[in-house]
Formats: C-alpha cells, sequence, structure tokens
C-alpha cells in the first residue's frame, strides 16, 4: 500500500478511489482529525491553534499569511510523507483546507519539487473522460509499490 | 435577556491561523454572536460572476458569495464582520472591496479586520462592541444634548481625561498622563469636580470609555462603560457641532489611531489600528523630547519648518527616531525635523488607515494629538481639506461619555 | 487558555456518499446498523457517517460498497459526526468542505460511469496514454466542426 497525497486535498473523489484501489490516500481529513483527536489547547473550530502557522514556518516564510502557514503545518507534513500524488488541476472549487490559493500554489510546487510519480488530471466533464479518469488512476495506482487490484 | 447581535462572518483563514476562538470569544464578550450566512455552490458561482471580481483563492470566492446574499437580503444579519490574513494582497482587495460593497448597497454596520496568528480577542473586542453599538444600540447613540449633571472618563493608553458636564455645557475638566489606571483616573475625577465646583455626590450619571474603560467603570460604578469609536463619534460631531450629515472623525492616539466614518453622529465603518508606534502620537511626544521642546511646542514650531527638507520614514518608532537624530546631525534645523515628524505620521496614517474608511467631509481630528498644530496641517494637505478641530478636542472621549451617559439619569429616577 | 479534551480518541469517522438508482440512503443506513451494531451511524442527506474502531469502519465500508460498488463512495472525516464545531446548526451556515463535495457529487455520475466500464477496458488501450494523448492533441478542426453543427437548432 502505497501513501498518495491527493490534491484537491479534501477530494471525495480522489480519496475514494485511492483506497478503493487499494492504497492510502493523504489529504486533509487526516490532518484535521489527528488535531481534533489530540488534547491541548482549545482552539475550536479545528484544534488549530496558533502555534500551528509557526510549525508552518518550516514551509512558508514569516512574510507569508498565517492562514497559508497554518494550513502548511499539516498538509506539509504529509507532502513530504507522499510516495505519489494525484492532482487534479482544475479544483477550483473546494473549500476550507483548500481554500487559500496561495497555499495551493506552494502545496503544487512542494509535490512537483518531491520527484514523486504524480498523475496529472482534469475533473471528467463526460461520461467518456469519466471513464478514463478512473481507469487511468487505477492504472497509476498499479504501478506503484505493492498496488492492490481493483474490487 | 435579549437577543444576540448576530454577526456574519466573511473570512478567508481564521480557522487556520488559530484565531477563529477569538473572534468567538470576542463576539460573545459583547452580547454578540458569529456566524456563516448559509449559501450553496449554486450561489457561490453565480455571485461570483455578478460581482466581478475573479479572484482565485476559494474561501474569498465563498466571502464575496455571502456578502451578496447579505447586501441583496436573502440572509439577514445584524451585522458584518470582514476577517483575512495580515499580508495577503488578494485578501486584501476583496477585504476592501466587500466592505465598500456592503456600506454602499446596504445599512449593515461592517468591520474589517487582518489577523495574523497573535491575533487576541482583546484587539478585537473594541471592534465588536463598536459593531453591536452601532447595531443595536442607535437609541443610545442618537443623543444630541446632554442633560443633569454627569460625569465622563476616558482612560487612554498616554492620558487620562475627565469632564463634568451640566446642562449641555463643560464645567469642569481634568487631564493626566496614565501611570495607575485606577489611581489617574481618581485623580482625573478629583481635579474635574474641583474646577466644576461639584460634589460626587451631585453627579446623575457616570460614562466611562478608552483602554481602562472595564476596569474604571467597576471601580466608580459607570451607568455606561463604552468603546471609544462611537464614544468619539459622538463627542466629536457634538463639539464640532455637526451633528448632522456626514463627517470623518481622525483619532491619533498613544497607542492606536482611529478613522471613524460618522453620518449622523453614527458611525459607519472605521478603522482602527497602528502597526507601530512611528505612525502615533509617541513618536510625536519623542521628537518634541528630541528637540528640547514641550509637546504643545512642537506644532507651533512644525508649522514654521518644511517638512520636505528632511527625509523622514517613521514607520518605525526606533527608525523614525534614527532619522531625527540623522537629520539633526546633518544640520537640519528644528523647525523642518518637527515638520517632518508631523508630516510622516499623518502620512502613515494617511496610507495605512485612511485608505479603509471613504473620507467624507467635513474632517473632525480629535484627541490629544489634534492640538499639534503641525500634524493637523500635515493631515489637512494631504487629505486636501481644512481640518475640523472642535473645542475641547482632546478630551473628546471624556465629553463623549458624559454627553451620551446622561441618557441614563431618567432610567435611575 | 481553556484545555482541551477530545473525544472518541483513536477512532475513525468515514462519509458514506451514495448516488445510486438502486440503493437510497435508507437501504444502506440499515444494511451499515445491521452489518454494524458496535458502531456509531448518523444518517444524513447524502448517505452516512460511520465512526468507530479503525479496522471495524473499513471492514463494515467494504460491506457497504459491495451493495453498489460503482454509486458509493467513501471519504475520510477529521470530526466525529454532530460536532457542533461543524455543525450548520451552529455555525448557521455549511461549513466549507460541503461546498467542495457539492461540486464532486455533481460529476460524481461519470465517475460512476467510468467504475462501470472498466471491466471493459481490461486488454484495450492504456487509459494513462490516452489521457497524454489527449493533453496533446488538439481538437480536429473538422470534429469541432462537426460539434457546432451537431449544436445547432434545427429549421422548420
Amino acid at each position: 500500500m502505497a501513501k498518495v497525497f491527493i490534491y484537491p486535498t479534501t477530494s471525495l473523489i480522489l480519496s475514494d478511489l485511492v483506497s478503493r484501489f487499494g492504497h492510502e490516500p493523504l489529504g486533509s481529513a487526516l490532518g484535521i482529525r489527528e488535531r481534533i483527536q489530540t488534547a491541548g489547547f482549545d482552539s475550536p473550530p479545528l484544534q488549530v491553534t496558533p502555534e500551528e502557522p509557526k510549525k508552518g514556518l518550516r514551509w512558508a516564510a514569516v512574510e507569508v499569511p498565517s492562514g497559508v502557514r497554518g494550513r502548511m503545518a499539516f498538509i506539509g507534513p504529509q507532502i513530504e510523507e507522499a510516495e505519489a500524488a494525484i492532482i487534479i488541476n482544475d479544483a477550483d472549487l473546494a473549500f476550507g483546507c483548500m481554500g487559500c490559493a496561495r497555499t495551493n500554489e506552494l502545496v503544487m510546487f512542494l509535490l512537483r519539487h518531491r520527484r514523486i510519480p504524480v498523475l496529472d488530471l482534469t475533473y471528467p466533464k463526460s461520461e467518456e473522460e469519466g471513464e478514463i479518469f478512473v481507469a487511468a488512476i487505477r492504472e497509476f495506482l498499479e504501478k506503484l509499490p505493492k498496488g492492490g487490484k481493483a474490487e | 435577556m435579549t437577543e444576540k447581535v448576530r454577526i456574519a462572518e466573511l473570512a478567508c483563514g481564521p480557522e487556520y491561523s488559530g484565531v477563529q476562538k477569538e473572534i468567538n470569544d470576542a463576539a460573545a464578550a459583547v452580547g454578540a454572536e458569529i456566524f456563516f450566512p448559509d449559501i450553496s455552490l449554486k450561489d457561490v458561482k453565480r455571485d461570483l460572476t455578478l460581482f466581478g471580481l475573479d479572484v482565485r483563492s476559494p474561501d474569498l470566492k465563498l466571502a464575496i458569495a455571502r456578502a451578496k446574499e447579505l447586501v441583496e437580503g436573502r440572509i439577514e444579519a445584524d451585522a458584518v464582520f470582514i476577517a483575512t490574513c495580515f499580508r495577503c494582497a488578494e485578501a486584501a482587495i476583496v477585504r476592501n472591496e466587500l466592505r465598500r460593497y456592503i456600506v454602499e448597497n446596504s445599512p449593515l454596520p461592517v468591520v474589517s479586520y487582518s489577523f495574523t496568528e497573535r491575533t487576541t480577542s482583546g484587539t478585537l473586542l473594541t471592534r465588536m462592541e463598536a459593531l453591536t453599538t452601532i447595531a443595536r444600540r442607535r437609541a443610545l447613540l442618537a443623543r444630541e444634548v446632554q442633560e443633569g449633571t454627569t460625569l465622563g472618563l476616558d482612560s487612554g493608553s498616554a492620558t487620562t481625561k475627565a469632564i463634568v458636564m451640566r446642562d449641555n455645557r463643560i464645567i469642569g475638566k481634568g487631564w493626566l498622563p496614565t501611570t495607575e489606571v485606577l489611581k489617574s483616573a481618581d485623580e482625573a475625577i478629583a481635579l474635574a469636580l474641583a474646577e466644576a465646583g461639584v460634589k460626587r455626590e451631585e453627579i446623575q450619571a457616570v460614562g466611562t470609555t478608552g483602554y481602562g474603560r472595564y476596569l474604571v467603570g467597576e471601580h466608580i460604578h459607570a451607568d455606561l462603560i463604552q468603546e471609544e469609536l462611537t464614544v468619539n463619534s459622538k463627542g466629536a460631531v457634538y463639539l464640532a457641532d455637526h451633528q448632522h450629515g456626514p463627517c470623518t472623525v481622525i483619532d491619533i492616539g498613544g497607542m492606536d489611531n482611529k478613522a471613524i466614518t460618522v453620518h449622523d453622529g453614527i458611525p459607519g465603518t472605521f478603522t482602527m489600528g497602528g502597526i507601530c508606534a512611528g505612525a502615533s502620537g509617541r513618536f510625536l511626544e519623542m521628537t518634541a523630547k528630541r528637540l528640547g521642546v514641550e509637546i504643545t511646542e512642537l506644532g507651533p514650531l512644525a508649522m514654521k519648518g518644511l517638512a520636505t527638507r528632511v527625509p523622514m520614514n517613521s514607520y518605525c518608532i526606533v527608525f523614525g527616531t534614527q532619522s531625527l537624530v540623522n537629520a539633526l546631525a546633518a544640520g537640519s534645523s528644528r523647525e523642518d525635523v518637527a515638520a517632518a515628524a508631523c508630516h510622516s505620521v499623518a502620512e502613515q496614517v494617511f496610507e495605512q488607515q485612511l485608505q479603509e474608511v471613504d473620507i467624507k467631509e467635513p474632517v473632525i481630528m480629535v484627541g490629544g494629538t489634534s492640538l499639534i498644530s503641525g500634524l493637523v496641517h500635515a493631515m489637512g494637505t494631504l487629505l486636501k481639506t481644512e481640518i475640523l478641530v472642535p473645542p475641547h478636542s482632546q478630551h473628546i472621549g471624556a465629553v463623549g461619555s458624559a454627553l451620551l451617559a446622561s441618557g441614563f439619569i431618567r432610567e435611575k429616577r | 487558555m481553556k484545555e482541551y479534551q477530545p473525544r472518541y480518541r483513536g477512532t475513525h469517522t468515514v462519509y458514506v456518499f451514495v448516488e445510486s438508482p438502486e440503493v437510497t440512503p435508507q437501504d444502506l443506513s440499515l444494511r451499515a446498523y445491521e452489518a454494524a451494531p458496535d458502531l456509531m451511524i448518523k444518517e444524513t442527506c447524502f448517505g452516512l457517517q460511520i465512526t468507530g474502531e479503525p479496522a471495524r469502519v473499513a471492514a463494515v465500508v467494504k460491506t457497504l460498497r459491495a451493495l453498489d460498488p460503482a454509486h458509493i463512495f467513501v471519504k475520510d472525516r477529521g470530526f466525529p459526526p454532530g460536532d457542533v464545531r461543524r455543525c450548520r446548526a451552529n455555525l448557521g451556515g455549511a461549513r466549507p468542505g460541503f461546498f467542495g463535495h457539492e461540486f464532486e457529487l455533481s460529476l460524481i455520475r461519470f465517475i460512476s460511469h467510468g467504475l462501470e466500464a472498466l471491466p471493459h477496458r481490461e486488454g484495450g488501450e492504456s487509459a494513462l496514454d490516452a489521457l497524454e494523448r489527449r493533453k496533446k492533441k488538439p481538437l480536429d478542426p473538422d470534429r469541432l466542426k462537426a460539434l457546432f453543427e451537431a449544436e445547432e437548432p434545427s429549421h422548420g
């Protein structure tokens, strides 16, 4: 099972397909879950405390807005952990964890910089495109170490 | 129990900066609650096209759509709070445009703020308090005449001011540098009472404002504890005898600066801040000290000089002071240095804050710094307008408090 | 600062979306209750949320997916169900992630089609190659013309 970073990190489709084909999707839900399940100082809603943007300094300098650094605090480690990535390039309507364009540009850059296998896609706009979209993801995932078979 | 003031939040970034809780806490502290206007994806797509600002960040798209739903009345709110990350250019454009759009197209009071991870509920409290006051306490703000015998106290970061008023006239004043908050308040009150020839028992109602308003308010059993944005607006239009129509109130304070657009004595949009003390009254105090003059002499000195002869950058109080020392060492005249210091402060406020409010004439300057003629002149030059400095402008908060407090006399009877 | 003590520590929560002509969210929840009396199950307008011990959640997900593999979709969730911090009832409006789901669900039928078509692709052209070809190849002018003509309303 390979760890596959999904972009948008909030994607239902990518999260589903990656785990359906036997791999582990790395998305923002995991970062949020980790924070929601860790005791500390109360900082609703996401349990992202003011300390997180400081942790984000590892990926972005202090003059970068706090919202970028706070997001990087949980997306950054996942990028470093990822063994592959699937990117949907026209994800313009993903909000929250994906709500900041500057963060998304940085995430995209760091992913490409890692030199891990990356599959570039766009959202399917027809059944024909849907067919290639799903099949391409399966093929891409099958080539990864210890790839699983489709259910 | 009165219903909570509902503040719609239009934001990008606070949840990821660890400051959403601070926003919620600040709202809760003034009897308000934050909510996120409920819209659908369809609204986002449609509103974004209609608004016409093609931004990249999805959360800013969401903010634009939510603003549009509020303005068009599909979602009800009492006030709007716009919050985006400090140093984000994209968000700054959206923040400004949304604020302008809401103010021009709806009666909703708006405050916008750019936060960092260090923003606390304390920083936001004054703004939230002003927002809820404007939204819900219009009756309080409608007062135009002071009645009975009242006391107003402004516990500021640099100075403490007290005013005793009777039958719409100022009869006693007290002014002191703030040292210990309560002690300074007691002394300022004693001075004002003595000048007025009034005993404490004769005071029918008390109002407090300024940084120390809660502490002092409790100490002297104030009837009204109110932030300085609304109080100063009321005080300014009252003293300038401009209670009707639009105006802009500027208060360059010891710790932060306020710029407020006012209509019929009620604040509309306002900004409150000051990134660095270089753009505050504190810098002018340091300048006066370095030039060996009293702060009261700095203004007239500056009026005799020419600011353009001295390169000065007071963005930071340390570098600003350095510029000042360098200029003096290089042979600049004290007059020119004084003028440059005044110009520099005015320019910082102009660049950093006045861009965020739509300046409406007349422009009224208040607070201690409004007595520094050089600063008023510099601001007038920048804004290309004759600035109005009302009598007793240095006591603005105390006057506003005394005026508003008189609304509580009847209640007490 | 106030201390925070998490609830449901060590659990996993997943969303189960169903967009099927045959399986309704009600069917799905019935099966989930049968398969997992030990898990926390919350019915929603789009399907379910399931919370519990990670291996158990994974097993139930597998059972549910089998009901209609091409029309049931699963995603991890950071929050347990009904958490006031993320609940619409408390926020006044939907959490930001909701709109992203709304968007993806609008094209989920293409994914369903893709999943159903998978068995028919065995031994055929590589989808990755097809993807590359599509990226490189501009649309043929004749095909474009044909598309335009096909769109034209008929007169008469």
